[in-house]
């Protein structure tokens, strides 16, 4: 029992120790030389645009890579600038080229590849199937409701889009907008908030942090209602996601939650 | 389930009588809200109030499609917060009653298992289990300070740089949010066990869930009224020690008192006995010489028997006198003269010769004795009774020998004899006053002094006894006096 028989020291770690900050420099730069050339006609705005949804995914992402890894040595300063190569490179390829959004797909891969090392995010957990389930129902529950409430009151409908529509979104929820969010908010921020604060601490935080990301994401409609619903059903969605992660130190069950909500979302987003 | 079913039910009654936000329908959410806060707590009760404001919100959106931010509408609004509002306050209070009793049942359940009769460490065992069980405790460990060092209760050893110890030293209750290590963040707080002002120990509780602060406070003081209740547990336990141990001691004294007062009577049986034979001699025949005409050389034989009574008469008589200036504490009065033991030691075993036909008595003196400083009086007491108990407790013609040698600085005589010996266990108390050895007190009667006082006497002159015995082929006490500078 580590308070009758380990030596104690008082952990003085800051929260945001370990930051990557050459690679989000490196980042910051790339998006304004993107927009720079875009500006003076050099390449294309689509493409400044993948680059700087590429660069904040991977920013999220390399964050995360950064604070997660288990055995820090001369390797893992690598491995934030690899994730953020793929998510960047993700982003570019969707905005540029017909398909290519599956190459979002390529960073769970090189997460996934890479669990072992990545201990912190706790990809592989068989002890949270049950969790799963239950991540699952919850972004069912959101995503029926926001359903629900949207057909009702905002004029919008459930439809079956196209599969050519559909797929990209669903690409880029898996492999940028859902994994970032729990990757960074939940694997690395609120992990190491509830390890220096109360839950509720933490998931304020955490779901604070997440909410700002979202209302800055370009992607979002900048309605009224939208805002107010997205505020809503994110937050819940955060909350529901941070106690998840309380429970079982895994963001698989917020990943399931994330990928349901949204994929419901983007059915309704896509008929009007 | 029931709450979920009861904001379902509702829903669907408000969509198909009156969906409307400002709908009277709508208080009625409250109930299933209230009823889960006070049944689960806080979490619970916030739950039901999300559940019951996702059920009704597409109501209240739908009117603000329809017409607007009425006052309808924000009255639904209203009731949305009032919801939150409520399942939280109710829930909080709710779980706040829920934590105090719990805390209460903790600390009875806990006075209860240090409180049962045993020693410390079943106890510690007892309330580790009990407070793990009632704190929903992941790990629980418990330290109690003890005359030979900590008692440790859930862990091999206390680390002297742990929290547990830091604690105890501080007097201080120490919190980490995380003890690392886990998935999963374990919060870990050590409380100290206090009596009377001073630190006797410290509870250490490791949860994966929150511990709050007003949770810390609580258990905080759990930790003093647990540290008393040791305390009494431990002074309760001392007591009945000193209860059993004083209880053991009366049986002892008692069983001693009872062996005492059964030696007095047998020794007065004894004594009268011992005391009475040689009167009943003298007394008969001096009224046989009274009373009758005898030749002289009768009457000077039956003088001699009645000389010889007198003089055992006399021994017994001294012996006591002996043994009770010895219980006094006082010291025997010797006239001790340079002598030598030579004569002494023939002039008894002559005595013996010429009055007990019936063994064979050998002397053997190996050599030129050195001389002793020596009461004669008292030597001769010694011999005589040693001798005397050789032929008393050896068979009729078997031989008893008497031999005396030089040692370096001392004489040594050794008493010899062919009786059946003296049993092992006996030999190291035939020297106590009073004690007859149950295999040789059958054979012969006695007062049980003799050997106590010649021990005595031979202490008495700087020397030394022993008594040694193989096996059932007689008897040798050998008594060793200083022999003069």
């Amino acid at each position: 029992m580590y308070a009758l028989g380990a030596p104690h020291r008082r952990r003085t770690a800051a929260l945001l120790a370990d930051t990557p900050l050459v690679l989000l420099l490196v980042l910051g730069a790339i998006v304004v030389v993107a927009w720079t050339l875009a500006a003076a006609g050099v390449v294309p705005e689509r493409l400044a645009r993948g680059v700087t949804a590429g660069g904040a995914q991977g920013a999220l992402l390399g964050t995360a890579v950064a604070w997660a890894v288990s055995r820090p040595d001369a390797r893992a300063a690598f491995l934030p600038f690899g994730i953020a190569t793929v998510a960047c490179g993700g982003a570019v390829a969707a905005s540029m080229i017909p398909f290519g959004a599956a190459a979002y797909l390529l960073a769970p891969l090189w997460l996934w590849r890479r669990r072992a090392r990545l201990g912190g995010l706790c990809l592989d957990a068989p002890h949270a199937a049950r969790f799963t389930v239950l991540g699952v129902a919850l972004g069912a529950v959101l995503g029926v409701h926001l359903a629900i409430t949207a057909s009702l009151t905002l004029g919008y409908r459930v439809g079956r889009p196209a599969v050519s529509v559909l797929a990209p979104w669903l690409a880029y929820d898996a492999g940028a907008n859902v994994l970032a969010a729990e990757c960074f908010f939940r694997g690395a921020l609120f992990d190491r908030a509830q390890r220096r604060w109360s839950f509720g601490a933490a998931a304020a935080v955490a779901t604070a942090a997440c909410l700002a990301r979202y209302f800055v994401d370009p992607l979002l409609p900048r309605t009224l209602e939208m805002a107010a619903g997205a505020a809503f059903y994110v937050g819940l969605l955060s909350l529901g996601n941070c106690w998840l992660y309380w429970r079982t130190g895994s963001i698989v069950p917020g990943l399931c939650a994330g990928l349901v909500f949204f994929a419901m979302y983007r059915l309704l987003h896509v008929v009007r | 389930m029931v709450a979920v079913l009861a904001l379902v039910g509702l829903t669907a009654v408000i969509a198909l009588l009156e969906p409307a936000a400002a709908t009277p329908w709508r208080h009625v959410y409250f109930l299933p809200v209230v009823m889960t806060a006070i049944r689960h707590g806080t979490g619970a009760g916030v739950l039901a109030a999300l559940g019951a404001i996702l059920l009704f919100g597409p109501v209240v959106l739908r009117d603000i499609e329809r017409a607007g931010a009425r006052r309808a509408v924000t009255e639904g609004f209203v009731t949305f917060a009032l919801l939150l509002l409520a399942g939280a306050l109710v829930g909080a209070l709710a779980s706040q009653a829920r934590r105090q009793r719990r805390r209460y049942e903790a600390l009875l359940a806990a006075q209860r298992a240090v409180a049962e009769a045993s020693p410390l460490a079943g106890a510690l065992g007892r309330l580790r289990a009990v407070l793990a069980y009632r704190l929903n405790a992941q790990a629980l460990g418990v330290v109690v300070l003890g005359p030979a060092g900590p008692e440790v209760c859930g862990a091999d050893h206390l680390q002297p740089s742990s929290m547990a110890a830091s604690v105890v030293r501080s007097g201080e209750a120490l919190y980490v949010a995380d003890a690392g290590g886990g998935r999963r963040p374990r919060r870990t707080l050590v409380v100290p066990l206090a009596a009377n002002g001073v630190t006797v120990g410290a509870v250490a509780i490791e949860r994966h869930g929150d511990i709050a602060r007003e949770e810390r406070d609580a258990l905080t003081g759990l930790g003093a009224a647990l540290g008393l209740a040791l305390e009494n547990a431990r002074l309760a336990a001392r007591q009945r020690t000193f209860a059993e141990e004083l209880e053991r001691k009366v049986t002892e004294a008692t069983k001693r008192l009872a062996e005492m007062d059964r030696l007095k009577s047998e020794l007065v049986a004894l004594a009268s006995h011992e005391l009475r034979t040689p009167l009943t001699a003298i007394q008969g025949f001096s009224e046989l010489l009274a009373t009758r005409p005898f030749a002289a050389a009768e009457v000077r034989r039956l003088a001699d028997i009645m000389r010889a009574e007198a003089e055992r008469l006399g021994r017994i008589v001294a012996d006591f006198l002996d043994i009770a200036r010895l219980e006094r504490g006082l010291p025997l009065a010797l006239r001790c003269t340079p002598l030598d033991p030579a004569p002494l030691i023939s002039e008894a075993v002559e005595v013996f010769r010429r009055t007990r036909t019936t063994h064979r008595l050998e002397l053997h003196v190996d050599g030129a004795l050195p001389r002793i400083d020596a009461d004669a009086d008292a030597l001769d007491r010694v011999l005589k009774n040693l001798i005397a108990n050789a032929l008393k407790f050896s068979p009729a013609g078997s031989c008893v020998r008497v031999r005396a040698r030089p040692e370096p600085g001392a004489v040594a005589v050794d008493v010899e004899d062919e009786g059946p010996g003296v049993a092992a266990a006996e030999l190291a108390r035939i020297f106590e006053p009073y004690y007859r050895a149950p295999s040789t007190a059958k054979l012969e009667r006695g007062t049980g002094l003799g050997l106590a006082v010649v021990k005595s006497l031979v202490e008495a002159h700087g020397g030394t006894i022993t008594a040694q015995c193989a096996g059932g082929h007689g008897t040798r006490m050998t008594f060793v006096i200083p022999a003069l500078s």
